[in-house]
């Protein structure tokens, strides 16, 4: 019995001993791998950088005007320019507004005055989306965010752009 | 094991109700002694295979993988070489029975009897005897493959200087040079030196990149009047003050791209 | 809870008994080397397996970064290289591992040719562990063109400049491995990716099952 006994403590031994020696190979193969793996994950995400989207800050209204400027987008080893777009308007505390033209429903693109009968408002053709011209969503139309906002600055009298942001974040 | 009627299944399953004992079996006591696959001989086996991967693991930390400069079909005096592997056949086809006319020899009839022996070995070597004191003309054969093969590898390898080849096919990311053509200096560039050297620098059609390399100015306008390797001298022919412009102008862009 | 989620399973599909035929066979002793050392030569054959294993694995990650795309691809594998931490680990890993493989495999076709042990009754695995180098070289072949460099390039040039002087069949056997009779681009990097990555591996893991079922069935040759 005692013998039994022995044998099966000996038999758990070597299946701890297995289990480690087989952990250390698994961990050996696969560091390496699982860290390339989650390395965009851990890339910092870079602020974007600010384009001037050639658009004088004497000519931002208050009427929301369209304006698209291309920026170098690099993804790893694909570089590309990319066009981006938004209303820039003036608000009545006269600040520099500039919204994201890509509805929070869905990601189509809104237009401002899209529709005929919603005038003063940004429409989404996809699904009858509406913004105030602020951009804040229309209760009972399908989105259910504010448009977001571009970071902006001005520099020797030219509005610069950077990423847009969800409202308040910014 | 209980058989026909009576057995009990897992409802209308073919698994049988009954469980299957779970204790190990012992081998001890067999004849001809043996160990139980687990977990004792594949503890050994992968106390072996971790011996291996630490092994493995450093000659991959201490050699990093070579890659060379991007694919261009255009490149002059490329030697081709294939993975050491291959090489044994590469140089099989430089051999005058091999190649040429007898190319048929090489490509087809050589490989062909040696892998198609090697595939039906049990075929050809048929006997009963296993050491291969009882089999000669297995063992033998077999010898003279593995030295046959290990020779034409090392033939190969050996005509080859690795090292010259890797610093001459050094990868340069074309995106990363920026070249700034208004320079006095690359106008000199153009006129001697683009000819061999390529446009950028780098995609010459006879010579050497020349971003990554580590000369001073003095030294690369040495080299352009002088020449250097297969590079013959006299290719300049400006003036003194071109050559400078020249030297410092390539010498920037080395100092520009250094740390990339 | 692990015992009974074990249970829940094995009362349905009653899977006791298949890894107890893996787990419990016995093995002889003289290829365990933890009895004679000399018995290591037995352990080729699984550290052969074991390289296969990484290269698998580092083969399934390098997807992650890789394209198979005359544009790209020098592209993707340099920025691995150089941007992508631990990139050049493991694409070291895959390439040393390449290389070692062909070694491990021929250490162990060496030993099991100097020990006779492919004769009667074990005929069939030997052809099935040659073919299974034939697979590998393959591997290697087509493997060594993805990262697009110069000497992929050239390399695969001369390879498909070989297999053109076959007879008969030459120019349709470039054509057939590189996607075009002159060209070497496009066609031909897809053609050896899809190779590579799918077409060989799928050989290869039929192959060795049938190489270790094989074994299993046969048990391992006895001493000399």
């Amino acid at each position: 019995m005692s013998d039994k006994k022995k044998q099966v403590t000996r038999r758990q031994f070597l299946n701890y001993t297995l289990t480690g020696v087989g952990g250390f190979m698994a961990a050996g193969m696969l560091i390496s791998p699982l860290r390339m793996a989650i390395d965009p994950v851990l890339q910092p995400s870079g602020d974007g950088d600010f384009a001037n989207v050639g658009l004088s800050v004497d000519d931002i209204t208050t009427e929301p005007q369209p304006v698209e400027w291309e920026v170098e987008q690099v993804d790893a080893w694909y570089k590309s320019d990319v066009t981006r777009k938004a209303f820039v308007f003036k608000n009545d505390q006269d600040e520099i507004v500039a919204l994201s033209p890509k509805c929070t429903h869905l990601g189509c693109m809104v237009s401002w005055e899209g529709s005929e009968s919603h005038p003063d408002q940004f429409y989404c053709p996809c699904h009858d989306g509406r913004f105030t011209k602020d951009g804040t969503n229309v209760e009972g139309t399908p989105p259910l965010e504010p448009l977001h906002v571009y970071e902006h600055k001005v520099e020797n009298g030219m509005l610069f752009l950077g990423k847009a942001y969800p409202r308040g974040e910014a | 094991m209980k058989r026909g009627k009576g057995m009990k299944y897992v409802g209308d399953s073919r698994v049988s109700a009954e469980k299957t004992s779970t204790t190990p079996k012992d081998y001890s006591e067999y004849p001809g002694r043996t160990v139980a696959f687990w977990p004792n001989f594949l503890l050994t086996e992968w106390l072996a295979g971790s011996v291996f991967l630490v092994g493995f693991l450093t000659l991959v930390l201490t050699h990093p993988s070579p890659l060379e400069g991007m694919a261009d079909p255009t490149t002059a005096g490329y030697i081709p070489l294939p993975d050491w592997y291959f090489l044994f056949l590469y140089e099989l086809l430089k051999y005058k029975y091999a190649g040429g006319d007898y190319v048929l020899l090489g490509v087809v009839v050589i490989p062909g009897l040696a892998f198609g022996a090697l595939l039906l070995a049990p075929f050809l070597d048929n006997g009963p005897g296993r050491r291969p004191s009882q089999r000669p003309i297995a063992t033998s054969m077999m010898l003279l493959a593995l030295i046959a093969t290990i020779w034409l590898t090392y033939d190969s390898a050996s005509a080859v200087d690795w090292e010259a080849r890797a610093e001459a096919n050094k990868p340069i990311p074309p995106s990363e040079v920026e070249i700034d053509t208004s320079d006095p200096g690359y106008e000199v560039y153009k006129n001697s030196c683009a000819s061999c050297h390529g446009d950028n620098l780098t995609d010459g059609a006879a010579g050497p990149p020349l971003i990554g390399i580590d000369y001073t100015a003095d030294e690369i306008a040495k080299i352009s009047v002088e020449g250097i390797g297969n590079m013959p001298a006299g290719v300049f022919d400006g003036t003194d003050e071109e050559l400078e412009q020249l030297a410092e102008f390539i010498f920037t862009i080395n100092e520009e791209n250094k740390e990339e | 809870m692990l015992q009974k989620m074990y249970d829940w399973i094995d009362e349905r599909i009653d899977i006791t008994p298949i890894w107890r035929d893996i787990a419990d066979h016995e093995v002889p002793e003289h290829v365990n080397p933890a009895h004679h050392f000399s018995a290591f030569v037995y352990c080729f054959g699984g550290l052969t397996f074991f390289v296969v294993v990484i290269q698998i694995l580092s083969g399934m990650f390098l997807t992650m970064y890789y394209v198979p795309d005359i544009e790209n691809a020098w592209k993707s594998v340099y920025y691995l290289q150089t941007q992508v931490a631990h990139g050049q680990i493991v694409r070291g890993m895959h390439h040393w591992g390449a290389s070692v493989v062909i070694v491990m495999l021929l250490l162990h076709t060496l030993r099991v040719f100097f020990q006779g042990a492919y004769k009667k009754p074990r005929e069939l695995n030997w052809m099935v562990g040659v073919l299974l180098f034939f697979v590998m070289l393959g591997l290697g072949f087509t493997g060594y063109l993805l990262p697009w460099d110069n000497k992929a390039y050239f390399a695969t040039e001369v390879g498909l400049n070989i297999a053109g002087q076959v007879p008969l069949i030459g120019d349709w056997l470039i054509t057939l491995l590189g996607g075009h009779p002159e060209i070497i681009g496009a066609q031909t990097l897809t053609r050896f990716f899809a190779i590579h990555v799918f077409f060989l591996p799928a050989a290869l893991f039929a192959l060795l099952a049938v190489h270790f079922i094989l074994i299993r069935r046969q048990g391992i040759s006895g001493p000399l």
